[in-house]
């Protein structure tokens, strides 16, 4: 009998007005959001390498002396990923620029990509198509699912069957995701349709399963809608009512939330500042060198002349790299305080399910505030292998001093640091590791967990409610 | 006739639960986030008054004239609590400086890069989201309802014109939706008021006026989309949900694909090349510089003693200097800065190049997202509280004009930068008597004479201890931020206007849709 319910429901939705309107509205944004990201991705990554090769063949020049290697600020780019597709994660507006080098990273910085002056940074991507039009549709396919069947008398008729309840409550939530799931693969395949066959996307045998897992959880997150409009679909006796209702929390929890929360947030919490920072590396720096007897005898002096008794090359060393690590350790805490205080933001949002799902969207993707700050992590990583390397290569040459220390007067005039020629294909270079899907999924778990609790609490619902329905 | 109709539909609508549901939200929204919204203005009206005071403290400590590189700030809006537009995006602060002039700039946004600036929450979005489908709600069955119940049926048996029961529908309709939004504007304006710090201004009420008349007009736009829906369908399912899809178009498709649309069509000139170009202008501005200082090089070449002291903005004024050093010094001077002036202009002009492509790309936005009356209603609301591009563009305007007049009175009293007083607190006199007295005790001959002119010069020294003393600004062009609400107003008029042909528009394709509509 389910099976009867789900294929009635099925063939009454696919026939009706608000379907070929979902199918034609959502098939053309996903048709757009194809073209569009197309084009994008391929502007996007040739200025990426353009820039990339750039920055290689800057880091080329100076590979004539190892020392000039280890000052040299490389430029690294965040790459675009062909993933961004499904959710972009608002990757234009955050950091895309990190410079790099032996002793230090400098924080993430944001080069001028978008325009200033348009009203926000949006993206057609997957993720804004589903959480936002789906979602609605969602809505609509379901706000007079049980009081509507009520109206026209029909739903007397299929309980008057020997047909228990639930059985009817899940062939109607089985026959609406079905009827919603057409929308979805079609605007999926046809927006893939349209960007595998240009050369520029390549999406490797990982992606098509992040791929297959996006379709999952947004078939999950529609699904909450779903339920949603059957639980207040059996609550109320009339379908107006019900839509006034689901409309209403429709664009609480879609629209206005995320916007409330970034409000309160912004006026409860108080950014770090560039000027605080910056005073706080000058204290540390001053309490350094006021007290530069602690790393030895004559570390706060130096004369370019090593032969000089005033130098005491080894103490200097000691005092240049506690100022270096001094001032790391604040860039950190401060790189920390911002992310804290992103994540913490978005987390404030998160009674909104569509901020939930962009979240597991991105994660899984491997896109959004997530993958910058792990970009910022591998790029201080590649900092210290190329430390690593400079010590070893400065090890093979006799005259050097071997203090590897940020002071370029050290490394230029005392020879701290080798001066001899390196090779420049033996020296690191960075390279991005994406996650794998395993990685992915992990960061997304608690959402999917949140999805999931949400699906079945309001599945709980539905169902005490639909129990319960008069259907007089 | 017409007034029963009203009446009728006035009194159905208000007891429907879609209307308390509207009603409800639009007042708890209101009375939840206006406050907050307050707290913010307050905020960042503390940091304002803050910033302001201390520019001028430190303005007012200024020692010589070279050293005036003040900041001006903008004002935040209190209107921005109903229509926040680019109120948060743009950096409303902009630097005095001989060598620069002010463009509101593609700079980075400084702080926390994790943090995107998104649409923020604001007044208007209330009418944007809840006001706009509430009036979709309550309009959609309107015809197609009555048909489905009979009762049009009924009515249209009435010796009654078809044109007269659409007015009364209408007119009922606008009542019912005008009652949500006169309540969300006076308890927004209430609370609002209820802060100390909120005062407005004569214009500031013309301009919540035309806020209250746009949002009304805006309403019965949306009200009218239903209503013809409602005269289009047969059943007042199908006009709902046609109701709802053009409602996300316009809510949500449109105003995403117009940017998208005007970025592809309009694309921005590459900063790489703004940048060579800006590198190019500044190369030319360091030979030009380099060859007028190899033309003093020689007056430098005299140069015996100076002593510099720190002064305001982190500049530094000359206490004292030997006569060459200082006739040197205004030389260089006279003739750098006013090419200095003149690259400024010249920057600006290749930085206006590449900052007219991003007011091309905004503006093409704007106007390709006018078919959705959300972007509209959400565009004259910006204008008219003073927080779109062109209430920035203004502002960067009157600082550039402040600029000129700072540089015209720098000019005044430096004599065209030439005086020793644009960078010095000594005089000409003064230098000239101290490098007299310094040549002397260096050039003595015996012990004995060195010894007086030392002491002659330490005398001098005590007479003239070279005390700084702030610049008197008593004529200077202070500067005061003039909304220019006439030219808002102007510029609110064309999105108003388009609000109101299509209600026009609208309620001629209801009317000639009822007139043929089939009541069976």
């Amino acid at each position: 009998m389910i099976r009867q319910i789900i294929y009635k429901e099925v063939l009454e939705n696919l026939l009706s007005l608000r379907f070929a309107l979902a199918v034609l509205l959502t098939t053309s944004l996903f048709v757009i959001c194809g073209y569009v990201f197309v084009d994008e991705y391929r502007e996007q990554l040739t200025d990426y390498w353009k820039k990339a090769n750039d920055a290689l063949s800057a880091l080329r020049e100076e590979s004539d002396q190892l020392y000039k290697v280890a000052f040299y600020k490389q430029g690294i780019y965040r790459k675009p990923l062909p993933l961004a597709l499904c959710a972009e994660g608002e990757e234009k507006a955050l950091p895309n620029f990190f410079e790099v080098n032996a002793f230090t990273a400098d924080l993430p910085r944001t080069k001028g990509q978008a325009n200033f002056a348009l009203p926000h940074f949006s993206h057609v991507d997957w993720g804004l198509i589903v959480s936002l039009i789906l979602s609605f549709a969602a809505l609509v396919f379901t706000y007079d699912n049980i009081c509507g069947e009520k109206e026209n008398g029909t739903l007397r008729l299929t309980l008057a069957n020997t047909i228990p309840r639930h059985e009817v409550l899940l062939g109607k939530y089985a026959g609406v995701m079905m009827t919603l799931a057409i929308p979805l693969m079609i605007g999926m395949l046809v927006s893939l349709i349209i960007v595998i066959p240009s050369k520029d996307v390549v999406i490797g045998g990982g992606g098509w399963l992040k791929i297959l897992t996006l379709a999952l959880v947004s078939l999950l997150y529609l699904s909450i809608f779903v339920l949603l409009g059957m639980f207040v679909s059996s609550r109320t006796g009339h379908p107006v009512n019900a839509m006034a209702i689901l409309l209403l929390v429709w664009v609480v929890s879609v629209i206005l939330l995320p916007s409330f929360s970034r409000i309160i947030f912004d006026v409860t919490f108080e950014e770090p500042t560039e000027q605080e920072l910056q005073r706080r590396i000058r204290e540390v720096r001053k309490e350094i060198w006021d007290n530069s007897e602690r790393y030895g005898k004559n570390a706060g002096s130096m004369s370019n002349n090593l032969s000089d008794p005033i130098n005491n090359p080894p103490a200097r060393a000691r005092l240049q790299n506690a100022i270096m690590d001094a001032t790391n350790q604040l860039l950190q805490e401060h790189h920390t305080k911002w992310l804290e205080q992103a994540l913490a933001r978005r987390n404030f949002a998160c009674l909104s399910p569509a901020v939930i799902y962009q979240r597991a969207c991105e994660a899984i993707a491997g896109t959004g505030i997530k993958r910058c700050a792990d970009l910022y992590g591998q790029v201080k990583r590649y900092g210290a292998d190329l430390k690593e390397f400079i010590r070893s290569r400065d090890m093979e040459d006799p005259q050097s001093l071997h203090l590897i220390g940020p002071e370029h007067g050290m490394a230029y005039s005392w020879r701290a640091i080798s001066h001899n020629p390196v090779d420049f294909d033996s020296v690191p270079k960075f390279q991005e590791r994406a996650m794998t899907l395993g990685q992915s999924l992990k960061l997304a778990i608690w959402d999917i967990g949140l999805l999931t609790l949400m699906n079945l609490g309001l599945f709980a619902a539905a169902f005490v409610s639909f129990l319960r329905y008069d259907v007089r | 006739m017409i007034w029963k109709i009203a009446k009728k539909e006035l009194l159905l609508n208000l007891m429907t639960f879609k209307f308390a549901v509207g009603a409800v939200a639009c007042v708890f929204l209101t009375v939840v986030f206006m406050p907050i919204l307050a707290a913010d203005y307050r905020q960042r009206l503390a940091l304002y008054n803050r910033n302001v005071t201390d520019n001028d403290t430190e303005l007012r400590n200024v020692i010589v004239y070279r050293n005036i590189k003040h900041m001006i700030y903008r004002p935040p809006v209190v209107l921005s609590a109903f229509s926040a537009g680019l109120e948060k995006q743009l950096a409303g602060s902009a630097k005095i400086e001989l060598e620069k002039v002010p463009e509101l700039s593609v700079t980075e946004r400084g702080g926390n890069p994790y943090l995107p600036i998104l649409a923020v929450f604001d007044e208007s979005l209330i009418f944007k989201i809840i006001i706009s489908i509430l009036a979709l709600l309550v309009a959609y069955d309107v015809v197609s309802g009555e048909r489905e119940q009979g009762t049009l049926k009924l009515m249209l048996s009435d010796p009654i014109a078809r044109h007269q029961v659409l007015l009364g529908k209408l007119l009922a309709g606008l009542v019912t939706l005008s009652v949500p939004v006169v309540i969300t504007f006076v308890i927004g304006l209430v609370i609002l008021l209820s802060y100390p710090m909120v005062a407005f201004s004569g214009s500031d009420w013309i301009r919540i006026g035309l806020m209250f008349v746009a949002s009304l007009a805006f309403t019965a736009v949306m009200y009218q989309f239903g209503l013809l829906f409602s005269c289009l369908a047969k059943r007042s399912a199908i006009s709902m949900v046609l109701g709802l899809f053009i409602w996300i178009i316009f809510a949500i498709v449109i105003p995403n694909a117009s940017v998208q649309l005007a970025t592809k069509l309009r694309p921005l000139e590459s900063q790489e090349k703004r940048d060579g170009r800006m590198t190019s202008i500044r190369e030319e501005l360091n030979n030009e510089l380099r060859t007028q200082f190899n033309s003093v090089r020689e007056d430098f070449s005299h140069s015996i003693i100076t002593s510099d002291e720190s002064d305001a903005f982190g500049g530094y004024y000359a206490k004292r200097r030997d006569i060459y050093w200082l006739n040197a010094e205004q030389k260089l001077n006279n003739l750098t800065i006013p090419i200095r002036l003149r690259y400024a202009d010249r920057f600006w002009d290749a930085e206006r190049r590449y900052l007219n492509g991003f007011f091309r790309q905004k503006h093409l936005a704007h106007r390709l997202s006018l078919i959705s009356p959300i972007s509209t209603y959400e565009n004259v609301m910006a204008v008219l509280a003073g927080t779109d591009l062109a209430g920035f563009q203004d502002f960067i305007n009157q600082v550039r004009n402040h600029r000129n007049e700072v540089v015209a009175y720098i000019r005044d009293k430096t004599d065209s930068f030439s005086s020793a007083s644009f960078f010095a607190i000594c005089t000409e006199e003064e230098s000239a008597e101290f490098t007299k007295l310094y040549v002397q005790a260096k050039e003595a001959e015996d012990e004995q004479a060195k010894a007086k002119a030392e002491q002659a010069l330490n005398e001098w020294k005590r007479e003239h201890p070279g005390e700084a003393v702030p610049l008197n600004l008593e004529d200077f062009p202070w500067f005061r931020h003039r909304p220019n609400s006439a030219a808002d107003l102007h510029n609110a008029m064309p999105d108003l206007a388009a609000l109101l042909i299509m209600n026009i528009a609208l309620f001629g394709m209801s009317f000639a849709a009822f007139a043929r509509y089939d009541i069976r």
